[in-house]
């Protein structure tokens, strides 16, 4: 099991601070949703626990040990990312690109074997990619791709997962589908889950916690019925937004109020 | 094939086959290539101005091989002209064939862009600008007992890479961009020397023209013996990093998240192609063509996957050049061609055929 830390982690490009003084958790069979405005730095704070960026100031940490002295390699075998957006080569087939999610596990003079085989076609029968194994990703959609990227993360069998807009390109039903499979495998595998998300309803009803970003500081943090109130929303996204109780669950629903944006000049009700 | 291939079991079953019967076309592919370099080689020495008829040529050359026992029912003059003229001219013209076509396919995936080709960053310009120097200078310059044109190759090769690495840096991180573009830049401008070196290079001038365009005319076992390790030792390390070639395709931040150090794999596989290409331009000049058009027809029949494009690009690029080779002396003998115009009169066409029949670009 895997726990997910920063300490007053402060990330830049340049001179140009992104992101300051965060300080969070993720714990084990914990999905930990990060939300907030276009440009708020959660993409970049997604990088940072996979080490792409180092911290400016502060330290990420993963059981204790510092990330920045734990290789490349090993890394991989503890956290799988779904980046935004990722970009695939064309000219290779999905089940190429599941199997690569195999690569931490193998060594320099290794092939894959039946088992990562095995363990890569499970991957993709989980988020139902099957059928595209050997379509090349030039021939995919981009909802396809990112449910390709997401069985390659399964494939890499990692005990944390990192997922940045893991549903901007899919469908409605495949949303529900996609955060369905991580919850579950989140809490049978007791994986420790971290996720941008833009769509606050889906992060309402899948985190357990959110973490609510407004330029790069945590502006709220705790359960999702506690993040997402009017008054949160006004000060983080500007006024607009309207929340009411999903029939269901009860918890918070966002609707935008259509036509109150500055934009909204003419048609405006 | 399609005659003999076992039923494919149910999928349902969770028994995939999916990647099997690529892989098992590729294998077949790679032991149908190392045949026909097998066969190439005699069939190459055996072809020149003296006729020499290739079971003789086949035997000369098995005889040699150690556990291998053929009485010698041959004269010593065929011997000669088939071990030490012209086997270590299809040698060398292997190995070259086989060095740019692995070098090319490297800086293609590392650098991600289906243009680049082995003397991308600088290597070939490097080159001519040292070789052309070696031949400016006096016969016998420096005292040294063999040829100085190969040494000032390298020395140029190597020297003009290492400029482009150092400015292409970024505190810890290598830039490709910058590689290409600094490279494209420095090559331009050592290029300009050489154009200047040969205008004033006088009578020389035939025999830099020639040294440029490519040949193996000067072949000999001592050149064989250099290269063969270099090329041997770069070939090697690229094809055990052919899996992080994969992955990098993904992007350097992704192959990152998957476990690739990429920065250390930059720094590795362009050392281990800027050596072989270094190795091979140094001792038979530039032949051009090559190392951008093997790979991509290889990716074009067998795919994308670098565990098979490089194995499957050495021995077709091996078969390649020496067939070019045998054309290029044998076309106006006794007049040699360089071998870099058949490289390109052949390899285009072919090349331009399998663009024209896919209907999808393999990168």
């Amino acid at each position: 099991m895997v726990e997910l830390k920063t300490q007053g982690v402060t990330l830049a490009y340049g001179n140009k601070k992104v992101v300051e003084d965060i300080t969070f958790q993720v714990m084990p069979g914990e999905i930990v949703g990060i939300v907030g405005p276009n440009g708020s730095g959660k993409s970049t704070i997604i990088k940072a626990l996979s080490r792409i960026i180092a911290p400016h100031s502060g330290r990420v940490l993963i059981n204790d040990r510092d990330i920045s002295r734990i290789p490349r390699k090993e890394l991989a075998l503890l956290v799988g990312v779904v980046p935004q957006n990722p970009l695939l080569p064309s000219a290779f087939t999905a089940f190429d690109i599941v199997l690569m999610g195999r690569n931490p596990h193998l060594g320099l003079f290794q092939y894959e074997g039946p088992r990562d085989i095995e363990i890569t076609w499970q991957a993709m029968k989980q988020t139902s990619t099957q059928d595209l194994a050997e379509r090349r990703i030039s021939e995919l959609s981009g909802g396809e791709i990112q449910c390709v990227v997401i069985a390659r993360v399964l494939a890499q069998e990692t005990e944390a997962i990192l997922l940045d807009e893991p549903t901007a390109n899919l469908d409605i039903s495949r949303q529900i589908e996609i955060l369905d499979l991580i919850k579950g495998l989140c809490q049978k595998n007791k994986l420790a889950v971290a996720m941008a998300l833009h769509d606050l309803n889906l992060a309402v009803h899948y985190c357990d916690r959110l973490l609510l970003i407004n330029k790069g500081r945590v502006h709220t943090e705790g359960a999702p019925a506690e993040v997402i109130t009017t008054q949160n929303l006004e000060e983080v996204y500007g006024s607009g937004n309207y929340i009411i109780a999903h029939p269901l669950s009860g918890l918070p629903v966002v609707l935008p109020r259509v036509g109150d944006s500055k934009n909204s000049g003419s048609h405006r009700r | 094939m399609a005659l003999r291939q076992p039923k494919t079991p149910n999928v349902s079953l969770g028994a995939p086959t999916t990647p099997f019967s690529r892989w098992r076309r590729c294998i077949i592919a790679i032991i149908g290539l190392s045949i026909l370099l097998g066969a190439m080689v005699p069939l190459a020495t055996a072809i020149g101005s003296v006729h020499i008829p290739f079971l003789t040529t086949a035997s000369i050359i098995f005889s040699r091989l150690p556990l291998v026992n053929i009485e010698p029912t041959w004269p010593s003059i065929l011997e000669t002209i088939i071990l030490d003229i012209r086997l270590p001219r299809v040698i060398l013209a292997g190995m070259v064939g086989a060095a740019l076509s692995v070098a090319g396919a490297t800086y293609q995936g590392l650098f991600r862009n289906p243009l680049a080709d082995p003397y991308l960053i600088g290597v070939a310009q490097g080159a001519a600008l040292g070789a052309v120097i070696g031949f400016l200078l006096p016969a016998g310059w420096g005292g040294f007992g063999f040829s100085v044109i190969p040494l000032f190759a390298l020395i140029g090769a190597l020297g003009a890479v290492s400029i482009v690495s150092v400015l292409a840096r970024t505190g810890r991180m290598l830039s490709v961009t910058k590689l290409i573009l600094a490279g494209v830049a420095l090559g331009a401008l050592l290029s300009a020397g050489v154009s200047y070196l040969i205008i004033m290079s006088g009578e020389k001038i035939h025999g830099i023209i020639f040294w440029l365009m490519g040949s193996f005319s000067l072949s000999q076992w001592s050149e064989v013996r250099i290269t063969l390790p270099a090329i041997a030792v770069g070939v090697t390390i690229i094809m055990i990093y052919a899996r992080s070639l994969n992955l990098i395709q993904l992007g350097e931040e992704q192959a990152q998240q998957l476990g690739v150090s990429v920065e250390k794999l930059k720094i590795v596989l362009l050392g281990a192609a800027t050596l072989i290409t270094a190795a091979a331009v140094s001792f038979v000049g530039i032949i051009g063509f090559l190392g951008i058009i093997i790979p991509h027809i290889v990716r074009l029949i067998w795919g994308p996957d670098y565990r098979f494009l490089l194995p499957l690009s050495v021995l077709a690029g091996g078969v390649f050049l020496i067939g070019a080779d045998i054309a290029a002396r044998t076309i106006m003998a006794p007049t040699e061609i360089p071998v870099g115009i058949f490289t390109a009169a052949c390899g285009a066409p072919f090349f331009l055929y399998l663009l024209k029949r896919r209907t999808k670009i393999l990168f």
